[in-house]
């Protein structure tokens, strides 16, 4: 797992306190019933302090899982 | 702190049976991470109580204060922002930014400035308030250049400051520096646009975090320290007056030693409001003594109380001080500018908060006076904090004719010309009272300590009673100096909370106090809400005197136990105010 990967449960983790790391790795809006829209901007916050980037508030609707995250931030390392 | 630091604080679980502390955040924006942030910086600050953080309405910040009832929370935390005084003053709202709308803006935000001064009057009168003022500029409405601070624009800030003076005259109410808001968050780094627009959450994490953090430090509204004990030579003065001579010692512009002339400035500030200040110096007191007699010193010698100049080590000065002041070495500050010394002292006492004076670094210097304020700082002076100095000098007498004989003790008293004065009221507004039980240790039933809202929601009960006694005799006046606060209950007083400061001992007034409850109340039998603690010896002893063995609790005295261990009384004792 990469570090950069890690970091992104950590941050999961800070939202989601209950959930195992495999669990993060697999959840979605639809997966997590606590998931709503305060946690995807919490999480957004979160990420945007954790990886120094900005998310572009547009975007947050498509952030629907931990996946959607991890390939954002890694769209986002390619540009930069 | 940072977000995710802050939540993982926040959702680790509190211990089982702390005490609540419910708050209600009031902000006219999505509170967001300024709960998360306060909630975590509560825990840091008060590990011992679990908080709970509410929150109203959003954009209704005047409505939901309006709407908060007393019962409903124990502390408000309100975050103003000018879109708070006027929607158009945030930019969440379009309601237009015309001539004409600015001047309209100007007479709304005045009006919603008295609305919000009326609903903070009403609900500190029952709860703790604390309140930051708007952290963040305004936005660009008005027909002048930013750069010109134009007429609406000074309208505005009139009206803030006509309010925040209002407010900052409330009881129960303590609002945030701005000063020291900006000294951690600068202004130019507070505003969140994107998160604003977007979330109705205005603040960048930073800011959040840093107006959490005070806000959280306002709420927990710790004691002030009580005494000082500060060296002499490098520290009060710039010299040494045992070597250099009395007239070369300096703490002047022209000596390049303004900084010493600060501290003593400061010095003389604290004794003004009540902090006992001692001399812990290593040399000659004739020296010492003709030094204060120069007419430029800042710090009188009427000021400082004791001296302890000698050769001896200084921590055997610093145990002679906080003998002579009766009070722990937790509550004082030691200050000297040889980092040995202040190593041998705070070996000495660990628990003491010693601080080196940074000698020749005149920004350290300040950063020190700067914390020696924030250590003792009070909102009020009180009448018992000017007489604390005078009635400590007077002590020498008591210990010298109290040592000796039961009888001798007898004589002493009835040559004191005692008087004791009784008030016993619902009053919720004697902050005095408060502070002594929430400061005193030795002569303390429990250690409780109060929360300003928990203490009137205690009075409202129209069961409770809150009895305080003032003490004067020839050698001077006390003060206010004993507090019982309970609940009467047909036949029976029971004492939820009994402090008596340290500087009254030895005078009987724990005893007259039982004998007013017993007489003036009509009561056959006093429980006592008992709790031993690691300081309260003095209160263990009192209530072992009177019940006999061990004490459990609660702790029951009745009317015949009393009588039989009954012992003379000379004070003349008059009663002020009975409910």
């Amino acid at each position: 797992m990469s570090d950069q990967e890690q970091l992104l449960i950590r941050c999961f983790a800070s939202i989601f306190p209950g959930l195992t790391e495999e669990e993060i790795q697999n959840s979605s809006t639809d997966s997590v019933g606590i998931w709503d829209s305060l946690s995807t901007v919490t999480l957004a916050a979160v990420i945007q302090e954790e990886f120094n980037l900005e998310i572009d508030p547009e975007m947050l609707p498509q952030l629907d899982s931990f996946r959607a995250f991890h390939e954002y931030l890694l769209q986002y390392s390619e540009q930069s | 702190m940072k977000l995710i630091d802050a939540l993982r604080i926040t959702q680790s679980p509190a211990r089982d049976g702390l005490p609540e502390l419910r708050i209600f955040l009031a902000c006219g924006f999505t509170p967001l991470h300024l709960h998360t942030f306060l909630a975590a910086h509560l825990r840091n600050r008060l590990p011992a109580i679990r908080s709970e953080i509410r929150a109203g309405l959003f954009g209704d910040l005047i409505g939901n204060i309006e709407r908060l009832k007393s019962s409903e929370a124990d502390v408000l935390a309100v975050a103003l922002e000018w879109s708070d005084l006027d929607p158009r003053l945030g930019i969440r709202s379009l309601g237009g930014w015309r001539p004409l709308d600015v001047a309209d803006i100007v007479q709304s935000a005045e009006l919603n400035a008295g609305r919000l001064l009326r609903a903070l009057d009403a609900v500190s009168r029952d709860i703790t308030v604390v309140v930051s003022l708007p952290t963040l500029q305004l936005p660009p409405a008005f027909t002048t250049r930013p750069l010109q601070s134009g007429q609406s624009e000074r309208q505005l800030h009139r009206i803030l400051a006509q309010l925040a003076e209002s407010v900052s005259g409330l009881s129960g109410v303590r609002i945030l520096s701005e000063q020291k808001l900006a000294a951690v968050s600068a202004p130019a780094e507070r505003y969140d646009l994107k998160s604003d627009l977007g979330a109705g959450f205005p603040y960048t994490l930073g800011h959040a975090s840093a107006l959490g953090d005070l806000l959280a430090n306002l709420i927990e509204n710790r004691m002030p320290m009580k005494g000082l004990i500060t060296d002499l030579d490098d520290t009060l003065w710039s010299g040494i007056v045992g070597d250099d001579g009395i007239d070369a010692i300096s703490w002047s512009l022209e000596k390049h030693s303004q900084v010493h002339g600060l501290y003593q400035q400061l010095l003389a500030s604290l004794v003004a409001a009540g902090v006992l200040v001692g001399v812990a110096s290593k040399n000659d007191m004739s020296t010492v003594a003709q030094a204060f007699e120069r007419r430029d010193m800042l710090l009188s010698n009427e000021d400082v109380f004791p001296y302890e100049v000698h050769w001896s080590s200084k921590s055997e000065s610093v145990r002679r001080i906080l003998n002579t002041w009766n009070i722990a070495a937790d509550a004082v500050v030691f200050i000297d500018d040889n980092p040995a010394e202040i190593a041998e002292v705070q070996a000495a006492f660990p628990e003491l908060t010693c601080r080196l004076f940074p000698k020749g670094d005149p920004p350290r210097v300040m950063a020190l006076l700067e914390e020696l304020r924030d250590l003792f700082g009070k909102a009020v002076i009180s009448d018992e904090d000017s007489l604390r100095l005078s009635s400590i000098r007077s002590a020498g007498a008591w210990r010298d004719a109290n040592g000796t004989s039961a009888s001798a003790s007898d004589d002493f008293l009835r040559s004191a010309g005692s008087r004791i004065c009784f008030e016993c009221s619902h009053a919720i507004g004697d902050m005095r009272a408060l502070e002594l039980v929430n400061k005193t240790n030795q002569f303390n039933l429990n250690g409780k300590r109060y929360a300003e809202s928990e203490w009137r929601q205690f009075l409202a009960d129209p069961a409770a009673f809150l009895l305080t006694a003032a003490y004067e005799d020839k050698y001077g006046a006390l003060g206010k100096i004993a507090v019982l606060l309970g609940t009467r209950q047909s036949d029976r007083a029971h004492v939820q909370a009994w402090v008596m400061s340290c500087r009254a001992f030895s005078r009987r007034i724990e005893h007259q106090c039982l004998q007013y409850l017993f007489d003036e109340f009509g009561v056959g039998q006093i429980s006592f809400e008992y709790t031993p603690t690691t300081r309260n010896g003095p209160l263990q002893e009192f209530l072992k005197s009177l019940v006999g063995g061990s004490l459990k609790t609660p702790v029951c005295l009745t009317k015949e136990m009393h009588s039989a261990k009954s012992i003379p009384l000379f004070h003349r004792v008059e009663v002020s105010v009975h409910v």
